[in-house]
């Protein structure tokens, strides 16, 4: 009993110190973005808090523009992946044809590839393309990072559904189209939809795309961020500013679906 | 309500003939079993009925009508799935409302409602419709699983397995209720399953179905009596037929068959009988199989007046009776299973003496173990033809 206490209060002395580790660089990012240029570098807790940076980057900036560019590029990527996801991973769950397993590694193998080795010739087809600077553009390339994810979760999903479900639904009088959005989509649903969610997050945090891929037109916010770190100064409030909104959206996705996340992740369709 | 008919169906999964020429027609209102060991292609047949896969080859026909090109939703089959296929996300209620809520078979909530709580009764559950599948046991699943498909008014009801997940108890008193219940509706049923108690009891005909062919089609009396081949009388009867490799000797006068027991000649006079005397006479038998069923396996612990010499193999309980198994011979083949009561003080390797009634032996041919003839062949016949009219 004693023992176990003990034990006890030593796992929460070290969770707490990992949650101070962890956390630490947020909260010093969210304490600078009430900073005056002045004390950015002091490294006391003791300033005037103010909210000049804040007016600054949301009100005086184009950063509510930001915001939207990698709303539209993440959220649409995400779109396009569910489209052409969902029934990929149906084929590749349901049927048998030449070559299945390789072309689902291939499709897994696109998450291997180091972005940056990509973005170059990328950067060279887009100009001759004219998809460089377009939110079609971004869109497409953002599926390398969303697509094989989502196609591999729900795939999954697919599988644990046993056919005979199916063929039930069948017998019952529904067409293939009733089958799919009534029996499957209800099913796959845990894993679509923490799939989807991840898939948004990694959109939304990629830097090395949009940098190299898109310049005026469609400015994700991870890359304008850069802009507040000016040429003659850097701005390190509105840095910190910038930062901590663009990371908002991130963390409350995080927070709201974490349980459902590591379920939907882990977990198959149908648990007896 | 529907005659079902299949004519040469044939269907392959890859490299495996799962069915090979079916051809077989089930009555309007008939309860027809598909009987046989697993791997048969039973499943398939069903498969093939319902829609669900198409045979390369063959028509199936409902009432004359060529089906192969109408899709499983509106064929207007009810199936009981072996491993249940119950909507996960849905409730016992809901599973079986499924196909009445669907745009082809729509009925309104109301009767939807009386038909689920009439269903729901028969099959003892009442208090499980608001469960969710995953909250069932296999037996309460394959109970909403038979209910699914009895809410319906279909061609035709098929069923995969449905009681062989229940505990003994209900599956019994399932078995009575599905015959009666079947005999009310006035529906055709086809009906698979692997438990030869189930197919005797249920089927008004019975197939039987190995390595996707048809072995024999009869009622349960006349496949139980006149088995077509040994196979067949393997696969019904629970003690197993016991089937003796022997010489036939004599003339008409007299036939004789002898076969070897632990070395020793045994020769047993075969009694008179009209049918198998000139059977044997026409064929010129010199061997056949002969298949003795359990039950006319005599014994004694003393040796007797045409009795022989084995030894006790083993001796089980099977509930009501037990099952002497007992050595003629060095390997399993020369073993005799016989019918015992219960509580017998009998050793392990123990002499014992053994019988045969020859007067109910069947004739298999002992090299195409096909069905010759059988003692009092007419009667069994006439029996089994009684049985049709029923």
């Amino acid at each position: 009993m004693k023992n176990r206490r003990g034990l006890n209060i030593l796992m929460n002395i070290l969770l707490i110190l990992y949650a101070v580790f962890a956390l630490f660089p947020i909260l010093w990012m969210v304490l600078i973005s009430f900073k005056s240029d002045t004390e950015v570098f002091t490294t006391t807790f003791v300033f005037n808090p103010t909210l000049a940076n804040y007016r600054e980057v949301l009100l005086r900036s184009d950063y509510i523009r930001y915001i939207r560019d990698s709303v539209i590029v993440a959220g649409g990527a995400v779109l396009v992946s569910i489209i052409v996801g969902v029934p990929a991973a149906y084929a590749l769950a349901r049927y048998n044809f030449p070559r299945k397993e390789e072309l689902a590694f291939q499709i897994l193998s696109y998450k291997f590839a180091p972005e940056i080795l990509v973005v170059l010739p990328l950067f060279m087809i887009y100009q001759k393309l004219g998809l460089y600077d377009s939110y079609v553009g971004l869109i497409w390339v953002y599926q390398l990072i969303s697509l094989p994810l989502l196609i591999w979760v729900v795939r999954g999903y697919f599988e644990d559904i046993s056919v005979e479900i199916e063929y039930a639904a069948q017998v019952d009088g529904y067409s293939w189209y009733q089958i799919f959005f009534k029996m499957l989509v209800p099913l796959i649903k845990p894993g679509l939809v923490s799939s989807a969610l991840l898939a948004f997050i990694f959109a939304w945090n990629c830097f090395t795309f949009p940098l190299i891929l898109s310049s005026n037109k469609v400015y994700p916010v991870t890359v304008a961020i850069m802009k507040y770190l000016g040429t003659d100064s850097a701005h390190y409030g509105q840095l910190a500013v910038a930062s901590t909104v663009s990371a908002l959206p991130a963390m409350i996705f995080a927070l709201c679906i974490q349980k459902h996340l590591v379920r939907g992740l882990s977990f198959g369709a149908v648990k007896g | 309500m529907a005659k079902i008919q299949l004519e040469n169906v044939k269907k392959a999964f890859g490299k495996v003939q799962a069915l090979d020429g079916i051809t077989l027609e089930v009555k309007d209102k008939e309860f027809f079993v598909l009987f046989g060991p697993a791997g048969a292609g039973k499943t398939t047949i069903l498969n093939c009925i319902a829609g669900i896969m198409m045979p390369e080859e063959g028509v199936i026909k409902f009432d004359d009508q060529v089906m192969n090109l109408i899709d499983s939703a509106h064929r207007n089959v009810a199936m009981v799935f072996e491993n249940y296929a119950l909507y996960p996300q849905m409730t016992v209620y809901d599973n079986m409302a499924s196909a009445l809520r669907s745009k082809l078979y729509r009925k309104d909530e109301s009767e939807i409602k009386e038909r689920i709580q009439w269903a729901a009764r028969i099959m003892k559950m009442e208090n499980l419709l608001e469960r969710l599948p995953s909250q069932l046991s296999n037996g309460q699943k394959q109970r909403v699983a038979m209910g699914r498909a009895l809410v319906r008014t279909p061609n035709v009801f098929l069923m995969d397995e449905p009681l062989a997940h229940l505990d003994a108890k209900l599956r019994n008193a399932m078995r009575t209720e599905l015959k009666e219940m079947q005999a009310n509706l006035g529906s055709t049923c086809i009906y698979v399953t692997h438990d030869f108690m189930e197919a005797m009891a249920l089927g008004d005909r019975i197939a039987i179905i190995k390595e996707g062919k048809i072995v024999q089609i009869g009622n349960g009396d006349e496949i139980y009596y006149m088995p077509c081949n040994e196979f067949t009388a393997q696969l019904m009867g629970d003690p197993e037929i016991n089937i003796i490799d022997a010489d036939i000797s004599g003339s008409e006068d007299g036939y004789s068959a002898g076969f070897r027991v632990k070395g020793e000649k045994v020769t047993y006079a075969l009694p008179k009988d009209a049918g198998v005397y000139t059977k044997i006479r026409e064929l010129n038998l010199t061997r056949a199989d002969i298949g003795i069923r359990p039950q006319h396996v005599k014994y004694s612990f003393e040796p007797k007046e045409g009795y022989f010499k084995a030894t006790v193999y083993s001796y089980e309980s099977i509930g009501n009776k037990s099952v002497i198994v007992v050595d003629c011979g060095d390997d399993a083949n020369s073993q005799l299973r016989m019918i015992a009561p219960n509580g017998l003080s009998i050793a392990i390797d123990s002499d014992i003496y053994i019988h045969l009634e020859m007067e109910h032996a069947i004739l298999f041919g002992s090299d195409t173990k096909e069905y010759i003839v059988r003692y009092d062949e007419a009667n069994y016949i006439a029996l089994a033809a009684s049985q049709e009219e029923k």
